[in-house]
C-alpha cells in the first residue's frame, strides 16, 4: 500500500503534539528515528497510522468511543512480530516495538507490553 | 523509621527493580500487620495469597494482567493477592466475638456477654447482614484497612509497594481459592527502581473539600501550624509538580533501563 508521508496522518500529529506535551523539544528532531520506524511498521502490516488507530477503536451503540479489544489484541500481536523480526541487540528491538507502542498510547490505545528489557529469553 | 514519616514516604511504586528479590520475613512482617489491623466484629475478612512472581508460570502471570496492570505485575518480585472471605462471618458464628468477651475487649460495661452474641449479635445481626447489599461493601472496607497495614509496613521496612488490580474474573480460578473468596487486590512489593521520593508526594483534592466538621457544607478548618508540624515530621512532603525536569529524567532513564514506551 502507498504511504503518504507520515506527517500528513492525523494520528502521527497526534502522536507528536503528545510527545511534545509531555517532553517538550521536538519529537522528530530528538528521535529521527520515530517516523521512519512508524512507516516500516505501517509497510509490516499493510496499512497505514490512521487505520491502524482506527482498527483500535469502535463505536458503541450510545455513540461512544471505546478500545476494540478485537483490534487491540491485533495490533499488539502484530508490534511484537515487527519487533521480533529484526536481527538488530535487544535494546534495539525493544526500541523497534516501544516506538509504534508509544504511538498507540499517545493515541488514547493503551498497549502494555512489558518490560521488554526485564523478560526472560 | 517514625509512623508519620511511613506515610509520607509511601507513593505507589511503578517501576520495581525486578531483579532484587524481597526477603521472606519482610513479607511476614507485612502479613503480621494485616492481621493485627482493626477489624469489626473481629471477623478476619482479609485473605491473601502470596506469590513469588518467578515462581508463577509466565502463561498463569499474563492472564491476571490488564492493560493498566501489565508492566507492574512484571516489575514487581512478589504479590500479594487479597481477598474478601465472604464466608466467614457465617463460619465462625460469632466465636471471635466471644473470645473478646473472654479477654475483656468487650466488657459487661459495654453490654456484652456470650448470650448477647450467641442470642442476638450472630443470629439477628450478622447473620442477616450477609444476605444484605450492603455486606460486600462493608467487608471489602474492612479488609482495606488490613491491606492498608500490610502496604505500610513494607514502606516502613524500605520496600516499594503498590495497590494494583488485577483481572478478578479469572483470579479465582489461578489461585484456587474457594468460591466465597471475592478478589480485592494485589498489593506489589519490591524494591523501587526509582527513587523513593518518585517525584514527589502526588497531587491531592483541597483538605477543606474533604473534610467537614458539624455537618456537610462546613469544612474542617485546616490549621497551617499543624500542616507545618507534619511537614517537619516528614509526613507532608514536598508535593510532586508537573513537568519536573528531574522527574522527567527519571522516568525516560527507566524507560530505556527497562525497556518500556515514552
Amino acid at each position: 500500500m502507498a504511504l503518504k508521508p507520515m506527517l500528513e496522518y492525523a494520528s502521527v500529529r497526534t502522536w507528536l503534539d503528545g510527545l511534545r506535551e509531555q517532553w517538550g523539544g521536538d519529537p522528530v528532531a530528538d528521535d529521527p528515528e520515530r517516523l521512519p520506524l512508524l512507516q516500516a511498521f505501517c509497510e509490516f502490516a499493510d496499512t497505514d497510522p490512521d487505520a491502524v488507530i482506527g482498527a483500535c477503536l469502535r463505536v458503541d451503540k450510545a455513540g461512544d468511543k471505546r478500545i476494540s479489544v478485537k483490534g487491540r489484541r491485533k495490533y499488539a500481536e502484530l508490534i511484537d512480530r515487527f519487533q521480533a523480526a529484526s536481527e538488530e541487540s535487544r535494546l534495539r528491538k525493544a526500541k523497534r516495538g516501544n516506538t509504534i507502542r508509544s504511538f498507540l498510547i499517545y493515541n488514547g490505545i493503551l498497549l502494555a507490553a512489558g518490560a521488554q528489557m526485564a523478560k526472560k529469553d | 523509621m517514625e509512623f508519620k514519616e511511613v506515610i509520607g514516604r509511601r507513593r505507589t511504586i511503578r517501576y520495581f527493580d525486578p531483579d532484587k528479590p524481597v526477603p521472606r520475613e519482610k513479607i511476614q512482617m507485612m502479613l503480621e500487620a494485616a492481621l493485627l489491623a482493626s477489624c469489626a466484629v473481629n471477623a478476619h475478612w482479609l485473605k491473601a495469597v502470596v506469590i513469588e512472581r518467578d515462581k508463577l508460570p509466565q502463561e498463569q502471570l499474563d492472564k491476571l494482567k490488564t492493560p493498566v496492570a501489565d508492566i507492574a505485575l512484571d516489575l514487581a518480585p512478589v504479590h500479594i493477592y487479597f481477598f474478601v472471605d465472604l464466608g466467614v462471618v457465617n463460619r465462625i458464628q460469632g466465636s471471635r466475638l466471644r473470645q473478646l468477651v473472654d479477654v475483656g475487649a468487650l466488657p459487661p460495661t459495654h453490654g456484652w456477654s456470650h448470650k448477647f452474641v450467641d442470642e442476638l449479635v450472630y443470629p439477628q445481626i450478622l447473620k442477616p447482614l450477609t444476605d444484605a447489599p450492603v455486606y460486600a461493601a462493608a467487608a471489602a472496607a474492612d479488609a482495606g484497612m488490613a491491606a492498608c497495614q500490610a502496604l505500610l509496613t513494607g514502606v516502613d521496612e524500605g520496600l516499594g509497594v503498590a495497590m494494583n488490580t488485577p483481572n478478578p474474573e479469572i483470579i479465582q480460578n489461578v489461585f484456587e481459592v474457594p468460591p466465597d473468596w471475592m478478589s480485592l487486590w494485589v498489593l506489589l512489593v519490591g524494591y523501587p527502581a526509582e527513587s523513593w521520593e518518585a517525584g514527589g508526594q502526588r497531587p491531592r483534592p483541597p483538605f477543606e473539600e474533604q473534610f467537614f466538621e458539624g455537618k456537610y457544607g462546613t469544612p474542617f478548618k485546616r490549621d497551617p501550624a499543624v500542616v507545618e508540624k507534619l511537614k517537619a515530621a516528614k509526613m507532608i512532603q514536598r508535593p510532586a509538580v508537573p513537568n519536573d525536569p528531574a522527574r522527567k529524567a527519571e522516568i525516560k532513564a527507566l524507560a530505556e533501563r527497562l525497556g518500556l514506551p515514552l
